[in-house]
């Protein structure tokens, strides 16, 4: 076994170009194209108000910034890449997306907000390109949260019924942040204090579902009869009875679990459900990420080996395999997050913006934060690479994270197994729960005054149209839609930022260039994907794991599914184009402006 | 500040800073309906007797260059996001 032959050399070789970007080319456009001055005042000191405008430690508001942007995306996108095109390919677009155009997205957005006082993306796009634009950014977040919640909604019931133990374990989780919302806001108690008898419940939980046997319950596929099961075609070299079938009872009980949780976590005050247990959530998180990235570094010494091909196929016949596709444009819409996500934009440009001391800040909290989600893409793309047939879906990260992390701590693989499934189910359901909040929000945006805007009406909408897209659909399809709509909102974040430099007389080519690569290649992916579904609808076949849905309910129901997906990724289709025009006419008319 | 002062203040802001900010929000819009009652003349909703505002603004002083910089500012769904 030799060193090549391990992860090690290629994680290390991926921090260190992040770490040598962040030193170089980062700091040069942070001095030359923005010229971030210290002691020019940053909108937290102009408009201090103590409720969102007040400065606050660039280390606080890093940890912040990373907690907002990291969640299931760089884990699940690089291993569903790994799966298609082979490991080399996804590490490539991990690290150079992430040098060229992810972190220069996400610092940039965060500029232009600081700049902007501290406005996020939809003023910003109010102010450059009109009401119109504004009114399409909202309609294209709208389509955007649905496919994202119907996204994350089936990596959560894949992992809960495929790891059992983890429900009861994040049961815990769950009773743990309302108990220390409880003890903070009600019983006034200290926050350590508080924190403290949390994570004991935790730790109880934890120890309860890998020492108690009986506590690994409700095991896999419980409602549905293994014999039932063995008639759907699985992968080859897998069980039948061991993969999460959509359509099956046991889909829909976990869907109803889950979607009770996102019900109550969007109509309840924030502080009371959703921010204690994000905080609470997040603890163990961080134990795990960092546990994998070490265990990948120290796979030299723990004998694990790469066993993954290094490079797939690079294109897929649509009728033969649906649900992969050329290597262009989808391997870079599979990989969002990680090498260069959109919702990162709006996080940058929403209140991190708000609070930077300094503008020289920027740079270590909206690029720092980004290439750290980097490394947590290398570590899903390790976690893959150890295994020879990885499971379908995200239960391969907490496979392949299990066998990394306990050989290096030699423990046995349950303690490993469920902390896993803890992570990927715990870091699913906080980002969904924001998802379900933020898409009630923006439907009360805008719909003000109309039934829909009501907040259990718009609740009750994107929770019954994604889990009918997760319930019937393909995950790996609706992931590539998913990376389709997020890449899009950060080529036209990118774009927008060029307008942006071009307005004030900047240089925009470092921002205009990775804007046009990626609205590019998100239109081709959205149009390839939407083309995949309408030929499915059209010839009313099952994509995929649809199979098992179409054989329950009948070929119409998964047609009816496909026919939404496709009418979706038409729509997103179509405002994507009309943004990416505004943008590029917008940025023309200011370039010309300028030359005058 | 010390490395583990730094990574404290780290772990403070992805467990914590979003709950802090979101208390904060709920606060203020406790502290705004106070002063939409008192003062609300300046912002042209007159609730109180003018005598009672009087009465009221020496106390009210030290906020009102915050609250109406804050009641005034332009608001959008995107701000809400994280």
């Amino acid at each position: 076994m030799g060193f090549l032959d391990t992860p090690a050399p290629y994680v290390l070789a991926g921090l260190a170009l992040y770490f040598l970007t962040y030193m170089t080319y980062s700091k040069y456009i942070d001095k030359r194209i923005w010229n971030a001055d210290p002691n020019r005042p940053t909108p937290a000191k102009l408009y201090f108000d103590g409720v969102e405008y007040f400065p606050v430690s660039k280390y606080v508001l890093f940890g912040y910034q990373f907690k907002s942007v990291a969640a299931l995306g760089p884990i699940v996108g690089p291993l569903t890449a790994v799966l298609f095109y082979g490991w080399v390919p996804a590490l490539l677009w991990v690290i150079f997306g992430n040098m060229f155009i992810g972190w220069v997205q996400d610092y940039s957005a965060m500029m232009m907000s600081i700049r902007s006082e501290g406005r996020s993306m939809g003023p910003i796009t109010y102010k450059l390109l009109g009401g119109r634009a504004r009114t399409i950014l909202l309609v294209y977040l709208v389509f955007y949260l649905i496919i994202i919640t119907a996204v994350f909604e089936w990596v959560i019931i894949d992992v809960l019924n495929r790891v059992p133990g983890t429900f009861v374990a994040v049961l815990f989780v769950l009773l743990g942040g309302v108990v220390f919302g409880q003890m903070v806001f009600r019983a006034r108690m200290s926050v350590l204090t508080s924190t403290i008898v949390a994570l004991l419940i935790v730790l109880i939980g934890y120890f309860f579902v890998t020492l108690v046997p009986l506590a690994r319950n409700p095991p896999t596929n419980f409602l549905d009869n293994p014999a039932y099961l063995s008639q759907f075609p699985a992968p080859p070299g897998t069980n039948p009875a061991a993969l999460t079938w959509p359509g099956t009872n046991t889909a829909l009980f976990w869907l109803v679990v889950i979607s009770v949780l996102y019900f109550v976590a969007a109509i309840t005050v924030m502080p009371k459900f959703l921010l204690p247990t994000v905080y609470v959530g997040y603890l163990p998180s961080i134990i795990a990420l960092v546990l994998v990235l070490l265990a990948a570094i120290v796979s030299p010494l723990t004998g694990l080996t790469i066993q993954q091909k290094a490079i797939g196929s690079l294109f897929v016949d649509p009728l033969e395999n649906p649900q992969g596709g050329p290597i262009w444009p989808i391997l870079f819409v599979t990989i969002a997050c990680g090498a260069i996500s959109g919702w990162h934009s709006l996080v940058s440009s929403g209140l991190t913006s708000k609070q930077l001391e300094y503008e020289t800040d920027a740079l270590p909290v909206g690029g720092g934060a980004m290439m750290t989600e980097g490394a947590v893409a290398l570590s899903s793309i390790a976690a893959m690479m150890v295994l020879a047939t990885p499971p379908a879906g995200a239960a391969a990260y907490v496979t392949g994270a299990t066998m990394l992390t306990s050989r290096m701590l030699h423990v046995d693989p349950v303690f490993m197994s469920i902390l896993y499934g803890i992570f990927i189910t715990v870091m699913g359901l906080i980002t969904s729960m924001l998802f379900v909040r933020v898409f009630r929000l923006t439907m009360a945006e805008l719909f003000e005054g109309s039934i829909l805007g009501n907040k259990y009406v718009a609740t009750l909408l994107i929770l019954v149209l994604a889990g009918f897209l997760a319930f019937v659909g393909s995950w790996t399809n609706l992931w590539i839609f998913f990376g389709g709509t997020n890449q899009l909102l950060a080529g036209l974040a990118l774009l927008l930022v060029a307008i942006f430099l071009t307005s004030q007389k900047r240089p925009s080519a470092y921002v205009f260039i990775p804007g046009i690569f990626m609205a590019i290649t998100t239109l081709a992916a959205l149009a390839w994907e939407t083309y995949v579904y309408g030929l499915y609808a059209w010839l009313n076949k099952p994509i995929g794991v649809q199979v098992a849905a179409a054989k329950l309910y009948g070929p119409w129901v998964v047609s009816i599914s496909n026919y939404i997906s496709a009418a979706f990724g038409a729509l997103l289709l179509i405002l994507g184009i009309i943004m990416t025009y505004y943008l590029i006419s917008g940025w023309l008319k200011y370039r010309k402006e300028g030359a005058k | 500040m010390g490395i583990l002062g730094k990574i404290r203040e780290v772990i403070e802001g992805m467990a914590i800073h979003g709950q802090a900010t979101s208390i904060l929000r709920i606060k203020a819009q406790i502290d705004n309906l106070f002063m939409i009652i008192t003062l609300g003349d300046m912002l042209g909703i007159p609730l109180l007797p003018p005598y009672y505002s009087l009465r009221l603004l020496p106390y009210m002083y030290p906020n009102i260059q915050t609250w109406k910089m804050y009641m005034l500012r332009e608001r959008d769904v995107t701000d809400r996001i994280a």
